[in-house]
C-alpha cells in the first residue's frame, strides 16, 4: 500500500514539477490550445489534399496524435530534465525500483494525453461536423485508451534513449514526425513501401487508428486483435525503455558520467 | 554597422547550425514534411506537387527554424548570461538583432533546397518554374518579409522570460493562418482577415503564383504591394517596440530576468 502511494506521489511530484513554471492560462493554452490547433491544422490539411468534407477519420486519427504532445514531448523529456534539474545522479544511485520512477512519470502524461484525445474528438466533430451515429463509441474509447498507453510507453522509450544521447530536441521532434507519418492517421498504411508498412505496424497508435478506422467503416471482427496487438506494442515498448534505462545505468556506473550522456 | 551586422549574422549561423534543433528545422523538418505532404498530396491525384508540398514544406521549415531560432535567440543570450552586456555595449543592439535574425533568415533558405531535393530525388517531382523573373522577386520579398516578422517577434519575446512556451505556439498556428499547406480561402472569414494582416500570407501567394504556368501579372504585383507595405508596417513597428522596450530595460533594470 504504501508503495503505491509513493508511486502515485512521485507521479504527482514529477508532474508538478513539469508545469509549476507555467501560469494556470499558460497550461490550458499549451497543452489544451495548441493541440487543438494542430489537430485543425491536420484536418483542414486532409480536407484540401483529399479534397473530401468527410474528415471522421482523420478527427479520430489526428484526436490519437494528440498524445504527442504529452506522451512524446512530456514523457520523453523525463530524464533529460532529470539530468538538467540535478536529480538523476540521486535517482541512479537509490535503491529505489527504476521502473517504478520511470512508469510514474508517464502517468499523468498518459491522462492528459486521454483528455486531449476526447477533447479532440469533441472539438473536431463539432467543426468538421464529423459524424460518428452508427459508431460504438465505447469501443472508440477502449481503442483511445490502449493508444495512449502505447504512446506513453513509446515516451518512455525516448525518455531512455534520451539518456544517451545530448540531441533530445531532434530525437523528440522526430519522433513525432514519425508518429505522424507511419501511423496511418495522415495517409494509408498502405501506400508506404514493404519496409514502410513494416515499420509503421511496429510503431504505437497504428493498430488503434486502423481498429477505430474499420470501425468507421462498421467493420469489427479484427477490432480485438488489433487493441491486443496495441497492448502488446506498449508493454515491448516499456520493457525496451526498461532495458536501455538498464544499460544506460552499467555504462554510467562504469565511466561515471551519467550528468553528461 | 553593416560590418558588424555581417559578423553577427555569419556568427550566428555557426552558433545557428551547432544546435541540434536548428539541425532538425533545417534539414530533418522539410525532409519530413515533404513525405508526409507528398504521400497526403497524393491521395488526391493532386498534380501540381511543387506549389504545395515542395513549396508548402519549404515554407512550414523556414518558420520554424524562425521560431526556433530567431524569435530565441534573446532568450539564449538571456540564459547565457550576455545579454545585458550585448544591449549595454556601445555597437547598437539593434543591429546586433537584426544580424542575427538575418544571419538565420539567410540559413533557413537550405530548408527550400531539402524540400525540392526531397521531391524531386525521392518522388521524382518535376521542379518546374515557369516565371523565374516573378519567382526570384517574390522570393526576395518573401525572405525580407520573415526577417521583418522575425524582428517584431523577437522584440515582443525580448519581455518574457517564456521564450520556450511561445516559440512553440507560434509554429503552427501561423503556418495555419498564412495557408502554408493550403489556401487560406478554407478558413472562416474571421480568420482570413487575421491572415491578411500577416505578411507570410502574401508571400505564401506571391511564391505559389510565380510558379504556375502563366501568373496573373496585375495580381501579382498587387499581392507584392500588399506585401512590401505590411512589411515595412513590420519593420517600423519592430523599431518603435525596440525604442520602448529600451526605456522600459533601463528603467526597470530587469533586462537579465525579464
Amino acid at each position: 500500500m504504501n508503495a503505491i502511494r509513493r508511486f502515485f506521489s512521485e507521479a504527482f511530484l514529477s508532474q508538478k514539477g513539469r508545469s509549476a513554471a507555467f501560469a494556470a492560462e499558460e497550461f490550458v493554452l499549451f497543452e489544451i490550445a495548441y493541440p487543438l490547433v494542430t489537430m485543425i491544422f491536420y484536418c483542414l490539411l486532409a480536407s484540401f489534399s483529399f479534397g473530401t468534407v468527410r474528415l471522421e477519420r482523420w478527427v479520430i486519427g489526428n484526436s490519437f496524435l494528440l498524445c504527442t504532445n504529452a506522451c512524446v514531448f512530456g514523457t520523453g523529456r523525463v530524464f533529460a530534465m532529470e539530468r538538467y534539474n540535478g536529480r538523476l545522479r540521486s535517482i541512479i544511485a537509490s535503491p529505489c525500483n527504476k521502473l517504478a520512477v520511470l512508469l510514474s512519470n508517464g502517468v499523468f502524461p498518459m491522462l492528459f494525453a486521454l483528455c486531449a484525445a476526447v477533447l479532440g474528438m469533441l472539438v473536431g466533430s463539432v467543426i468538421f461536423h464529423a459524424d460518428f451515429s452508427g459508431v460504438n463509441l465505447v469501443l472508440v474509447a477502449v481503442a483511445a485508451v490502449c493508444a495512449m498507453i502505447s504512446a506513453t510507453g513509446f515516451g518512455l522509450l525516448l525518455a531512455s534513449v534520451c539518456l544517451i544521447s545530448d540531441s533530445m530536441h531532434l530525437i523528440l521532434n522526430i519522433a513525432a514526425f514519425l508518429l505522424m507519418i507511419f501511423t496511418g492517421t495522415e495517409f494509408p498504411v498502405e501506400r508506404l513501401s514493404f519496409a514502410g508498412q513494416v515499420f509503421a505496424w511496429m510503431m504505437p497508435l497504428t493498430k488503434s487508428v486502423r481498429a477505430t478506422h474499420l470501425l468507421l467503416d462498421g467493420d469489427s471482427a479484427s477490432y480485438v486483435p488489433l487493441v491486443c496487438a496495441e497492448l502488446l506494442t506498449a508493454l515491448a515498448l516499456v520493457l525496451l525503455s526498461f532495458l536501455i534505462l538498464r544499460f544506460a545505468e552499467t555504462a554510467a556506473r562504469k565511466n561515471g558520467r551519467f550528468d553528461l550522456f | 554597422m553593416l560590418r558588424l551586422m555581417t559578423e553577427t549574422a555569419k556568427l550566428q549561423m555557426k552558433q545557428s547550425f551547432a544546435r541540434p534543433m536548428f539541425r532538425f528545422c533545417l534539414i530533418a523538418n522539410p525532409f519530413l514534411n515533404t513525405i508526409l505532404l507528398y504521400e497526403m498530396f497524393l491521395g488526391a491525384g493532386e498534380e501540381d506537387f511543387f506549389s504545395y508540398v515542395v513549396l508548402g514544406a519549404g515554407l512550414m521549415g523556414l518558420w520554424s527554424c524562425i521560431c526556433f531560432s530567431s524569435a530565441g535567440d534573446i532568450n539564449r543570450e538571456r540564459y547565457m548570461g550576455t545579454l545585458a552586456l550585448v544591449f549595454a555595449a556601445p555597437s547598437s543592439f539593434q543591429a546586433v538583432i537584426y544580424g542575427k535574425i538575418i544571419g538565420n533568415t539567410l540559413l533557413s533558405l537550405f530548408s527550400f533546397v531539402v524540400s525540392l531535393l526531397t521531391a524531386a530525388l525521392l518522388f521524382r517531382v518535376p521542379v518546374t518554374v515557369h516565371a523565374p523573373g516573378f519567382f526570384a522577386v517574390a522570393f526576395l520579398a518573401a525572405v525580407v518579409s520573415f526577417i521583418a516578422i522575425s524582428s517584431v517577434i523577437a522584440c515582443l519575446l525580448t519581455l518574457s522570460r517564456k521564450t520556450e512556451l511561445y516559440m512553440n505556439l507560434l509554429e503552427l498556428p501561423l503556418a495555419l493562418l498564412c495557408g502554408f499547406v493550403f489556401p487560406v480561402e478554407m478558413l472562416p472569414k474571421p480568420l482570413q482577415l487575421c491572415s491578411a494582416l500577416l505578411s507570410p500570407t502574401h508571400a505564401a501567394r506571391l511564391l505559389r503564383m510565380s510558379v504556375t504556368a502563366s501568373p496573373d501579372r496585375a495580381l501579382f504585383l498587387r499581392e507584392l504591394a500588399v506585401l512590401c507595405v505590411l512589411t515595412l508596417l513590420y519593420l517600423s513597428g519592430a523599431v518603435l517596440l525596440y525604442k520602448r522596450i529600451d526605456k522600459r530595460v533601463r528603467i526597470r533594470a530587469t533586462l537579465d530576468v525579464a
